[in-house]
Parts: structure tokens; C-alpha cells; sequence
């Protein structure tokens, strides 16, 4: 097996399927950063670099899929909370269509070839 | 919106701490005070959380574990840093917020060293008004049926004629100006095009 090969193609499969993976968990709930990357490594098994997320969600609010807002704690410590914009549901149902496309598809080379 | 420190009960865990607080202040601090807080309490509410959650080894450990897989700052917030400083240039319209927002993004794509080369113009004209100032006929617009540049001359035959005179520092000033304008603006229409493009 050529393990190198294997790496970098996980790498790119995870870069490319990470903002799904984070529109799927905030559309489920209102999430903040560290709990949403609980449930990402809990339900994925996926390491995420932690701090390469909060870009992430800066580049997704950026392009109003999601919006974002404080809530107060009585430590003091507020959290953010990430919620999916209307334009965010659209385009998570665009791209679940997508991926489910592509999963038969998939499924159909891998099980019985061309 | 206030940011309020972590208090911690080892006196190392509030050192390491403190050290992370502050390189996350000096990464951010090209940025709108608002930007700049908002970064810094969305890292410190996840250090709070990390730690909140993590009772079973020491504080330090649970700290260390916790800035190590955020990362650098300096490295983890480029890309914010960028994008967030390039929002700033397009709305000051500063030409150092500008300077640096280009530099922070020319690894971005070719279309930011593309908008650099048109500041660099810019750049170039301002010297020619200087250059006209000091070498008076030398410098200017010259034009002929041969040839036409804007700049400076040495040669002691000049055949060819600078057309502007004097004329040529306010010509220069409101272009350089015009240009200035019109650079900026379009930087921050790409910018807005390309996140409506993204969305479609």
C-alpha cells in the first residue's frame, strides 16, 4: 500500500468535505466553536486542526450561510453560537443532493465496476 | 461585549495563558478594534470551554493540549487576518491599510498582485510630480510622433517637447487621485463579486 498516497488523499478528502460536515452539524442546532468540533471529532472520528475552524466559520459567515451571535455565561466567558441563514439551508440541501449523487455513484463503481 | 480573562489556580497554566493572549493581541492587531476583540474572545471562550470540560488531568496539561491544537496564531489566523484587513483598506481607503492588506493577501491569487503592479503606477506618477518639481523642463509628459513617456529626460537635445509645463503637477495630482479612486474601488467590487459568485 502506498501509505504517503493514501494521506495526502484523506487530506483532500477532508478539506474538501469539512464545510459539509460543519453546515450538517450547525443545521441540526445552534452550536458554539468548541462544541461543535466535540461533535465533529465524536461523530466523524475526523481531527480537525481546531484553529483552522474558526477561518472556516469566518469564511462561511462571510458568505451567509451562517450567522453568528454572543450569549452570555454566567462564568463571564461568553459563547458564540453558529446558526444556518436561510441562504444556508438552501445551499446544504443543494450540496446534500449533491453528495448523495455522489455517494450511489460511488457505491455503483466500487461494487460492481464499469 | 467585554473581554474577561480565565483565571487559573497554577500560577504556570495563568503564565502559558497570558503568553497565548497576548500573541493572539499582536496577530490581530492590524485589525478594527471590534474584529480584533471579537477574535480574541472567540479563542478565549474556547480555551474556557477546553478547560471547563477536561477534568481529569492537570490544568497546565489541559491548557497546553488545548493551545497546541488551536495552534500559532500568528500562523492559525492568517487567512482571517487577511481577509478581515483587506474589508478594512477597501473601507478606510488608507494607502497603508491598503499596503498591507495587498501584502497579507498576495498569496490569495494573481488578481491582488495585479491590483499591487496598478498601486505601484501610482507609485510612479507621485515621483514624476516630484521629479518635475526639482528638474523643471526635464521632467514631464513628452510627446512626439516618435515617442511619448511620462517621466525624465538627460538629453541635451530634447527634440521632443514636454506638452504640459507646469500644468503637469495638478494634471498628475488629480490623476494620481482619479486612479487612486477607481483602483480601490474596483478591489472592493471584486471582492463583493466574488463572494456572490461563491454563493451561486
Amino acid at each position: 500500500m502506498n501509505k504517503e498516497f493514501v494521506v495526502k488523499w484523506k487530506s483532500q478528502v477532508k478539506k474538501g468535505t469539512l464545510s459539509f460536515i460543519v453546515l450538517n452539524t450547525i443545521g441540526k442546532k445552534e452550536l458554539y466553536g468548541y462544541e461543535l468540533i466535540e461533535i465533529i471529532k465524536q461523530t466523524t472520528k475526523i481531527e480537525i486542526a481546531e484553529g483552522t475552524l474558526y477561518p472556516l466559520l469566518n469564511r462561511l459567515k462571510k458568505e451567509e450561510l451562517i450567522s453568528s451571535k454572543w450569549v452570555n455565561q454566567e462564568s463571564g466567558i461568553p459563547r458564540k453560537y453558529y446558526l444556518l441563514t436561510k441562504e444556508g439551508v438552501t445551499t446544504l440541501e443543494e450540496m446534500t443532493a449533491y453528495w448523495k449523487g455522489l455517494e450511489s455513484s460511488i457505491k455503483k463503481i466500487t461494487n460492481h465496476g464499469i | 461585549m467585554e473581554f474577561k480573562e480565565i483565571q487559573f489556580i497554577d500560577s504556570n497554566a495563568q503564565r502559558v495563558y497570558s503568553n497565548y493572549i497576548q500573541s493572539i493581541k499582536n496577530a490581530t492587531k492590524q485589525l478594527y478594534a471590534e474584529d480584533s476583540l471579537e477574535i480574541l474572545m472567540e479563542f478565549n471562550s474556547h480555551l474556557y470551554e477546553s478547560v471547563q470540560n477536561k477534568n481529569s488531568k492537570s490544568e497546565i496539561d489541559i491548557l497546553l493540549n488545548a493551545i497546541d491544537k488551536l495552534g500559532t496564531p500568528e500562523e492559525v489566523l492568517k487567512p482571517l487576518v487577511a481577509d478581515k484587513m483587506l474589508d478594512r483598506a477597501t473601507r478606510s481607503f488608507k494607502p497603508t491599510d491598503i499596503f498591507k492588506a495587498l501584502f497579507l493577501n498576495i498569496g490569495n491569487g494573481i488578481c491582488y498582485i495585479i491590483f499591487g503592479i496598478l498601486y505601484f503606477f501610482i507609485g510612479i506618477f507621485t515621483l514624476s510630480i516630484f521629479l518635475k518639481i526639482f528638474l523643471g523642463y526635464r521632467a514631464g509628459l513628452f510627446y512626439s510622433d516618435d515617442i511619448s513617456f511620462i517621466g525624465y529626460t538627460d538629453d541635451n537635445n530634447i527634440l521632443i517637447n514636454e506638452v504640459l509645463g507646469n500644468w503637469f503637477i495638478p494634471v498628475m495630482l488629480l490623476l494620481n487621485i482619479a486612479l487612486y479612486f477607481i483602483i480601490t474601488v474596483a478591489l472592493k467590487l471584486k471582492r463583493s463579486i466574488n463572494i456572490k459568485y461563491k454563493n451561486k
